[in-house]
């Protein structure tokens, strides 16, 4: 098996970028740590799940789709050039590769999405096998592990008490990026460490049959009465994949951006005769809920959510799916009376 | 009776005589503080109160889930006392609709309405405090030169993915349609990059000039972690500089930004 010395992840990063790549890794940056691109100095952190996902770099906040026109007379219409740097993405955490799954299936359900694809074809997914865990983190509860491989090209497993890494290739593209690394690795025969414990904390499949049947359940407007009604859960969320589309105009040019959007923003479904179909607070929380662990189940067989514990970690009110979920739990073990 | 338990019997005793129909409080969950929202007596064993609450329990006010269960009454640490008192002086808090169950950081104040709340923080907190840290921050950030400056906030605001957790966490943001979010006309690019990026956080560090009661709650809730309260700290001195204006100590107070006086040291605007 192909090893890498654990200490030498940025001496890999070095490699890869001699070679051509652009190496995104979890980086400290102040208060937070982040996937970002990596450069000689970086602080690479991989104890602590990092503020965003990989998502960000398929699927950005914000992208420009279009340009279009007044020249002179002529109305006229440019292509918007995607960036398609060949990407390195490294240690990234096993829920959030297996977000790229669901993520590839929804941006090409019915309709490829072009924007995506070509970001998507571009980037090289190594995750890192968790050798810690917090006590937000339940990837466990919604078909994910501390050492799954879903969507992943290589993974990276910790060996020898994280002092080694043994890095498995899963795809052609892990396969181009373990040869980039070349003399980094050597040829060894390691056991890897025990994956991080993350203990089952609700019972999806149980949640997802009692959401299809309460849709109009009092409940709702209890569990949303903390909700402060902003993006930070959606925003740092590796699934969540809404977004508008807005015109920016001068005088006769205009540019087209595609911008994150989120089901928890009243302005959402906010219709421009004045209605908003999504009344109030709890209406949207529901959404966020109805579509990760009910519509997606429903519709594809998946689950909209990798346990990654973001929406937990980063709500001002330390609202989350887990508390929402584990009261669904505790409804139904209540006897019919 | 400690602070936690004075509040429990305030809360039960305001639900019991129907002062209040909901009790807005800090409770704990996995051992993190979490707001609750209380309206049976039954239910004061839930709420807590220590130093982990740190969440501006005010910005429930202008949610009308909330704002529908008047009369109201709210435990507020001094930074929420002070944005009861500026909610109240930009008459966002019908008389009598909200009482607080005032907490300093050792005790408790008891249950006071908006008049006897702005005594207390003039009494007891007229001065914000202010991290140390945080200060000496803001001196570097002053040295600057204004193009330093600028640099040092382009990349802070660089980060920022407009998921407006700043805008909901904070009382005095209360707007029923943000500026940022207006498209006839359109005042900011909703775009996460550059330019409305920058232009948010300044519009938004601009509204807040002479409002901002320094709670702090805008930069926890930022998951990017931007140092917004660096911003909001130099906004607030350059206004008390300026103009000698504290926010949150009188609930007759004219909006700094919002009013006139004819003695204004600038002859620009007469």
């Amino acid at each position: 098996m192909k090893v890498l010395e654990a200490n030498k992840i940025g001496e890999l990063a070095a490699a890869l970028s001699a070679a051509g790549w652009r190496v995104l890794l979890p980086i400290e940056d102040g208060k937070v740590v982040r996937l970002a691109p990596w450069s000689p100095g970086a602080a690479v952190r991989t104890d602590v799940v990092p503020v965003n996902s990989i998502k960000d770099a398929l699927f950005p906040p914000s992208e420009v789709i279009g340009r279009f026109g007044l020249d002179g007379g002529d109305f006229t219409v440019q292509e918007a050039p995607v960036d398609t740097a060949k990407t390195a993405a490294l240690c990234v955490r096993p829920c959030d590769a297996a977000s790229v799954s669901l993520l590839d299936t929804i941006f090409n359900w019915d309709f490829p999405d072009a924007f995506y694809n070509a970001r998507r074809s571009a980037v090289t997914i190594v995750s890192l096998v968790c050798a810690s865990a917090d006590e937000q983190c339940f990837c466990t509860s919604v078909g994910g592990r501390p050492d799954g491989t879903a969507g992943a090209d290589a993974v990276l497993r910790p060996a020898e008490a994280g002092a080694k890494l043994i890095l498995e290739p899963l795809t052609d593209k892990g396969r181009a990026l373990a040869d980039a690394a070349g003399a980094l690795l050597s040829e060894a025969t390691v056991t890897a460490d025990e994956p991080a414990e993350v203990p089952q904390k609700f019972d999806r499949p149980a949640v997802t049959k009692w959401l299809a049947a309460n849709f109009n359940s009092p409940l709702w407007q209890k569990w949303s009465l903390a909700c402060l009604g902003c993006g930070a859960c959606a925003f740092t969320c590796p699934t969540c994949h809404c977004f508008d589309i807005q015109d920016e105009t001068t005088r006769s040019q205009c540019v087209r951006y595609r911008n994150w959007d989120t089901c928890a923003l009243a302005l959402f479904t906010q219709h421009a005769g004045g209605h908003n179909p999504r009344i109030d607070q709890a209406a949207r929380r529901r959404q966020r809920l109805m579509h990760k662990l009910s519509y997606i189940p429903e519709r594809f067989g998946l689950v909209g959510c990798s346990g990654c514990g973001r929406c937990q970690r980063v709500c001002p009110a330390g609202l989350g799916i887990v508390e929402i979920c584990q009261a669904i739990e505790d409804i139904q073990k209540v006897p019919a009376r | 009776m400690n602070v936690t338990e004075s509040i429990r019997a305030d809360a039960a005793r305001l639900l019991t005589e129907g002062r209040a129909k909901m009790v807005i409080g800090y409770g704990l969950r996995n051992g993190r503080s979490v707001p609750v929202f209380l309206t049976e007596p039954q239910g004061a064993d839930s709420l807590h109160y220590g130093p982990q609450c740190t969440l501006n329990l005010a910005a429930y006010l202008a949610r009308p889930e909330v704002r529908r269960n008047a009369p109201l009454a709210i435990v507020a640490p001094p930074a929420t006392l002070r944005s009861l008192v500026v909610l109240a002086a930009e008459s966002q808090v019908p008389d009598g609709s909200v009482l607080a169950l005032a907490v300093g950081p050792q005790e408790y104040h008891g249950v006071v309405d908006v008049a006897a709340a702005a005594e207390i923080v003039r009494k007891h907190y007229a001065s914000p405090e202010v991290d140390p840290d945080l200060a000496a921050r803001a001196r570097e950030l002053a040295a600057m030169t204004p193009a330093q400056r600028s640099a040092f906030w382009r990349e802070q605001f660089a980060k920022c993915t407009r998921c407006y957790a700043c805008r909901a966490a904070c009382p005095g943001c209360y707007c029923r349609r943000c500026v940022a979010e207006t498209n006839m006309p359109q005042w900011v690019s909703t775009a996460a990059r550059g330019h409305g990026n920058y232009a948010w956080h300044i519009l938004r560090a601009f509204h807040q000039a002479g409002r901002c009661v320094l709670c702090g709650a805008c930069e926890a809730a930022c998951p990017q972690g931007i140092p917004l309260m660096l911003l909001n700290l130099s906004t607030a001195q350059e206004v008390q500089e300026q103009f000698g204006a504290k926010p949150g100590l009188d609930p007759a107070a004219k909006p700094v930004m919002g009013s006139f006086r004819p003695e204004d040291k600038d002859d620009f605007i007469r």
